[in-house]
């Protein structure tokens, strides 16, 4: 069986939030708190010896999805030609009744917009596009080309199976598909006293 | 489950925003309703549109778009209004315009135009046309951007554009990259420039950032961050000169053969001219820069060729930010730098103008007034304080950017961009050349965008009538007695070029004009019929797009372009500035023919503020300034991801990706008690807000940053809720001419809760 997946390059990634635009465009999935991709930073050490580094959450389709077993309704599938991870909404309970995928998930992949007992949403590999030989709507949109979709064997192929970084833990249990290339802190060229100045009030 | 019907038309068409970037968008459009928004999926290099484009669905259909002509109602400012037709809007304001010329003269009235949804042949300059005809009126000078580059490079290379820029693949050759207040990932900034940055990401090539902040562009590419004091980059640059003087480390070759003046330079950074050597302990006292660092940063920047230094226009938004870039420009010719792949000519980091695309259809074909008597009948400007005697190149040559809006003449009837509230308030006896009685403008949030928020909204309520063309209420329509809705560049067709890339965008029409909304070609076109102009236009909007083209020999096909909607150009070379000097050896345009790190023409002007040679001159409001007691923060205003300048700031896809907010040092927040997401209070003379706190190592003690183009949302006390730093601003330009936006003193303190 395919497994599809992701690759985030960590090195390249701005947090330009052009993925999450994209894809909010594409599912049309309004403003508010259901967002199928995210990005957030770590912020570590202090000015002027400071680095960021950027992760992107969404679903990451995993090999033993934690969703799928605990959705009561069944709303909740694994592709068994791709291993995309998809959600009947229709089947769905809602918010109000259910929060078992969010809870099970450790990765907050299931997501609920702010309407009445709303129901799950979540990535689904723009299988949509899939079909007609696109990547996902993240990947096409990344200005620093840093995300990349696919077979996940190809994606290990192609960067290296290394599955964790920074702002990620590569869970055994459900074995998430997705490889990354890690950002290291920075490199100093030139010596650089950590001057802080005193604080101004 | 199909998204993508066969019942949906893709229209190929590009984004034309501030961000002077122009990104291809395909729209997806069914019954007549765009349904969804892609981006370049062709070969590399594709043109990614970001997340701004990316939102442009819920842009246009907005539910706060404006689809009737307005008549406000209620008190300036207060945004009440009521629906009228486009007949009685464009009677009122023809009447207006006549009106006031008659009882006070045509200097009376203003037009101030800006360029946040515009093209080729929509923009102001069809307002221009109307008013010329009309006996003229009072323009503005000068750009907010970047007019302390503008007057660098004139200065000192002589040029009548700004083309000191290398298209952005240059800096893959570089073995050093400088970003100094430079952030293009979040700015885009003319050209493709998230491409090729992510190819120098890459190329692993050496990168430092000096900034008061750590940028997300230091994010991706930095080695090294060297937080700097605001308006002190000037300090370090001669430092590191100094630094490089010393130590025999100047390319002085390339200095005989290209330069004049660099042995003037030299005395005053060794301290001949003045007994105050310029080392790097004299900078550290300014810039708060270890000298260590200056000395390694110095030697390094010597010993890296090529290496570009990016002297972002940041830099050149402070008081004095002209002397910056010609400092930084007089580094990049120490190091024979200028002229060469993988170096930078210095001066900004770019060209307003395409150097690589025949314009010619642009400059034939543009629909601008031409002479404006009220120009005209002035004195030519001879003064220097803004920039007098450099305008007068800078119109004879032809500025293809600001052509439009500078029609007859460099002379004193025109207003500088950063005074026009001054103007309006103070008129003749405040030695201004009109009393100042009617404003028209043309997408353009003044009050919002320019320094000094309360000042204008002074200006605005003095005024006798205030005219906007607008898509949405912004703050500055809320002031304007009659609003002409206009509709966006997917309800009607214009062409624009790839900034700093070898292709051109056709922007189509996609749907219809929503609304009553009109284009600026039929609002300027119904206008000129009310007010008698009959031969404003002997074409259709299509007959000037392929007039234009027609002019652009590059574009063989205009139906191809047309439904391509980016025309490439196939075997373009990378441009580097003044290649065909240094290489070529052609002269500069300078009088001297060579690079005037000292410039006889400024000598001549005798104006402090305008020393021949570039000088670290201590700015207003430096934290050596007395004000500084009370106000000891410096601020910044920057760009944000989810805004270009004041458009977008409304898109619920956008406004949720980041809180507006005032970003504080931890040891700063300390003092005061300010934990991250704090309510905090931000002031000083000229203005207050309320806004968030956001707490972060990544920008350095002392200095605090609001993004720009937030909406001035002022409660009932006037004090802005909405986070538009211009209420903070001051609203004196540099000697150059220059928006000083970077140049405030501010103090934060915590907001009690329920008190405002």
């Amino acid at each position: 069986m395919t497994q599809m997946g992701f690759y985030f390059d960590q090195t390249a990634c701005i947090n330009c939030y052009t993925c999450v635009v994209a894809c909010k465009d594409w599912h049309d999935v309004p403003a508010g708190p259901a967002s199928l991709i995210r990005v957030s930073t770590i912020e570590k050490g202090k000015c002027p010896e400071v680095s960021i580094h950027p992760m992107v959450n969404l679903c990451y389709h995993c090999g033993k999805p934690a969703c799928v077993s605990t959705c009561p309704m069944g709303a909740i599938t694994k592709r068994e030609e791709d291993g995309i991870v998809v959600v009947d909404r229709e089947m769905c309970q809602g918010k109000d009744n259910c929060s078992l995928c969010k809870d099970a998930c450790p990765y907050d992949a299931p997501q609920f917009g702010a309407e009445e007992n709303a129901k799950m949403q979540k990535c689904d590999f723009c299988f949509d596009r899939l079909a007609e030989g696109k990547k996902p709507a993240c990947v096409d949109a990344c200005l620093m080309r840093a995300l990349d979709a696919g077979p996940i064997e190809d994606l290990r192929a192609k960067n290296g199976d290394i599955r964790e970084t920074e702002g990620f833990v590569y869970g055994d249990e459900c074995m998430p598909s997705i490889v990354f290339k890690p950002k290291k802190d920075t490199k100093r060229l030139i010596v650089q006293k950590v001057v802080v100045a005193p604080p101004t009030s | 489950m199909n998204r993508t019907s066969n019942a949906e038309n893709v229209i190929m068409t590009t984004c034309h925003d501030h961000c002077c970037s122009v990104c291809l968008l395909k729209l997806h459009v069914r019954n007549g309703i765009i349904t969804k928004v892609e981006t370049d999926d062709g070969p590399e290099p594709q043109n990614r549109a970001c997340a701004r484009g990316r939102a442009y669905r819920q842009y246009v259909y907005h539910p706060d778009r404006l689809m009737y002509p307005l008549r406000r109602t209620g008190r300036r400012g207060e945004g009440k209004f009521e629906r009228i037709s486009w007949d009685e809007a464009m009677d009122t304001v023809a009447s207006e315009i006549k009106r006031v010329k008659d009882t006070y003269g045509a200097a009376s009235n203003i037009l101030l135009c800006s360029c946040g949804d515009v093209g080729w042949l929509h923009n102001g300059g069809l307002i221009d046309r109307v008013l010329v005809h009309a006996g003229g009126y009072t323009g503005v000078l000068g750009n907010v951007s970047c007019e302390a580059t503008w007057y660098a490079s004139m200065a000192h290379y002589g040029t009548d554009n700004l083309v000191t820029g290398n298209t952005r693949d240059s800096l893959l050759k570089s073995k050093l990259i400088i970003l100094w207040g430079w952030n293009p990932v979040v700015t885009k900034g003319y050209g493709n420039t998230h491409y090729y940055l992510s190819l120098v990401k890459k190329a692993n090539i050496r990168v430092i950032a000096v900034d008061p902040r750590y940028t997300p562009t230091a994010q991706l590419l930095a080695d090294q961050w060297i937080p700097i004091r605001p308006g002190t980059d000037t300090a370090l640059l001669i430092a590191m000169a100094y630094v490089i003087i010393t130590e025999n480390l100047e390319d002085q070759g390339f200095l005989d053969k290209y330069t004049i003046g660099f042995n003037k330079f030299k005395t005053y950074v060794l301290g001949k001219e003045d007994g105050l050597p310029k080392t790097p302990a004299w900078a550290e006292n300014i810039a708060g820069v270890p000298p260590d660092t200056t000395v390694n940063l110095a030697r390094l920047y010597a010993t890296s060729k090529p290496a570009a230094l990016m002297d972002g226009w940041s830099v050149g938004r402070t008081a004095y930010g002209e002397q910056f870039h010609r400092a930084a420009a007089t580094l990049s010719a120490m190091t024979g730098n200028v002229g060469i792949p993988g170096g930078s000519a210095g001066v900004g980091a770019t060209s307003e103008v395409n150097p690589i695309l025949d314009m010619g259809g642009y400059v034939s074909a543009r629909m601008s007034g031409g002479d404006n008597p009220v120009h005209r009948a002035a004195p030519l400007r001879k003064d220097s304080l803004w920039a007098g005697v450099f305008y007068k190149k800078k119109m004879a040559g032809g500025d293809i950017g600001s052509q439009l809006f500078y029609s007859g003449g460099p002379t004193t009837a025109y207003l500088n961009r950063v005074c026009v509230a001054d103007a309006i308030l103070k008129g003749r006896a405040g030695g201004y050349p009109a009393d100042y009685k009617l404003l028209y403008m043309v997408t353009i949030n003044w009050l919002n965008q320019y320094a000094n928020t309360n000042k204008i909204k002074e200006a605005l309520r003095k005024l006798e009538f205030v005219v906007a063309q607008e898509q949405f209420m912004t703050p500055t329509a809320k002031f304007a007695d009659i609003v002409f809705p206009t509709n966006t560049i997917v309800e009607r067709n214009d062409v624009t070029w790839g900034a700093l890339e070898p292709f051109y965008g056709y922007m189509n029409k996609a749907i219809a004009s929503l609304g009553e909304s009109k284009s600026q070609f039929e609002i300027a076109a119904g206008l000129a019929a009310k007010m008698g102009f009959s031969d404003f236009s002997d074409k259709t909007e299509e007959e000037w797009l392929r007039q234009i083209i027609a002019g652009c020999k590059d574009i063989p096909n205009y139906d191809a372009f047309k439904r391509a909607g980016i025309h490439r150009l196939v075997d373009s070379k990378p441009y580097v500035a003044f290649e065909e000097q240094i290489q070529g050896g052609k002269p500069f345009p300078t009088p001297s023919g060579k690079i005037e790190i000292y410039s006889q023409t400024l000598a001549d002007l005798a104006e402090p503020g305008l020393p021949p040679i570039p000088k670290y001159i201590e700015t207003w409001e430096s934290i050596k300034d007395p004000l500084a007691k009370k106000y000891p923060l410096q601020l910044i205003s920057t760009h944000s991801w989810r805004r270009t300048h004041s458009k977008f700031d409304n898109i619920p896809w956008l406004r949720e990706l980041e809180v507006q907010a005032v970003v504080i040092n931890p040891a700063d927040a300390l003092a005061r008690g300010i934990k991250d997401g704090d309510m905090v209070r931000v002031f000083n003379d000229r203005g207050r807000m309320i806004i968030a706190a956001r707490v972060t190592e990544r920008i350095m003690p002392g200095v605090v940053e609001i993004s720009e183009g937030a909406k001035y949302d002022p409660d009932v006390n006037g004090i802005d809720q909405g986070g538009c730093p211009n209420v903070l601003t001051k609203d004196i330009p540099s000697p150059g001419g220059g928006f000083c936006g970077n140049t405030a003193l501010v103090q934060v303190e915590k907001a009690q809760r329920g008190h405002k």
